[in-house]
């Protein structure tokens, strides 16, 4: 339980992108060896890439999700009280309000799941991205940040590769939930010193 | 005169619909509505106010990420026309996050107003 946060396992991450990559290479090989034409060709030259795409594009969310889903049940199983579970982009984020614990689950670390009392959360604080000035000054992206053991920990409640103005509602929107999660963050840790 | 005043009546909701004369505000309350951020659904039905709503004094009194809701009822003298209407927001620092606007025209919430 002491065990320090790591956001990313960096075997799995690099796996998760080269591995496909070796495949492909060596079935490329394959074929050009010995099956250039014919329906050996084809599987050897289009299967890997398509399966490769098929892993990048769903192979890791999935895994996170359902990651995120056991967690969740072991998690029920085990007393913790979720009060509110945050399913962010790259990271879930459980709260225990009433014990004083919080749950994490992250994309690039699928083998590990951490339940820590809030109680090692340093600061936790909402970023709402403001950037520019003027009638430029606005937002893409709005996230609440906390910090265990000095890590970092960013959950984004609301990302867009535009910029919108900070009245917009779906800035407001993201603020909002950042506020809350915050607030509970906050809540819980109250909870667990006690 | 008559038509453009019919015309812009919709855009007043202090208007009376009949007679387009400005009505008399006879009550403004501020109530909170325990619903979370973004599981807000849109409701028209007077029976889930009644049964949700929370009496506060001030927007400061809606805890983050919970909706406040703001009643006004309206009254024409003239033509003896009632309307209530309920608008639904999310307070986000200093700003009113628009939610929904229903209107209620047999008296449905008086006895929460």
């Amino acid at each position: 339980m002491e065990e320090k946060i790591q956001k990313i396992n960096v075997p799995y991450l690099i796996g998760y992108i080269l591995i496909p990559i070796a495949i492909c290479a060596l079935s490329f090989m394959i074929g050009y060896k010995f099956f250039p034409k014919g329906n050996g060709a084809v599987i050897t030259f289009m299967v890997p890439p398509i399966l490769s795409f098929i892993w990048w594009a769903f192979g890791g969310s999935f895994l996170f999700k359902r990651n995120s889903k056991n967690f969740e049940k072991t998690l029920d199983e085990t007393g913790f009280k979720r009060a509110h579970t945050f399913y962010g982009r790259g990271k879930t984020v459980f709260i225990d309000t009433e014990n004083g614990k919080i749950g994490l689950v992250f994309f690039w670390n699928p083998t590990k799941t951490y339940t820590v009392p809030a109680s090692k959360v340093e600061s936790a604080w909402v970023d709402d991205g403001k950037g520019g000035v003027g009638f430029m000054e606005g937002s893409s992206r709005v996230s609440f940040l906390f910090t265990i053991d000095g890590i970092k920990i960013r959950v984004d409640t609301f990302t867009s590769n535009q910029r919108f103005r900070m009245d917009s509602d779906y800035i407001l929107t993201g603020i909002s939930k950042a506020e809350v999660m915050v607030k509970m963050i906050e809540e819980a840790k109250k909870k667990s010193t006690k | 005169m008559g038509i453009i005043r019919k015309m812009r009546a919709p855009f007043h909701e202090d208007w009376c619909k009949n007679c387009t004369k400005p009505m008399m505000v006879m009550k403004k309350e501020l109530f909170m509505l325990p619903v979370l951020v973004d599981h807000y659904v849109s409701h028209e039905d007077a029976a889930y106010f009644k049964k949700n709503l929370i009496k506060i004094s001030k927007k400061a009194d809606i805890p983050t990420g919970y909706h406040g809701c703001g009643i006004i009822k309206y009254h024409c003298s003239n033509c003896n026309y009632d309307r209530t209407r309920v608008k639904v927001f999310l307070p986000v620092r200093d700003i009113e996050k628009f939610e929904d606007m229903v209107y209620f025209e047999k008296g449905e919430l008086d006895s929460i107003l």
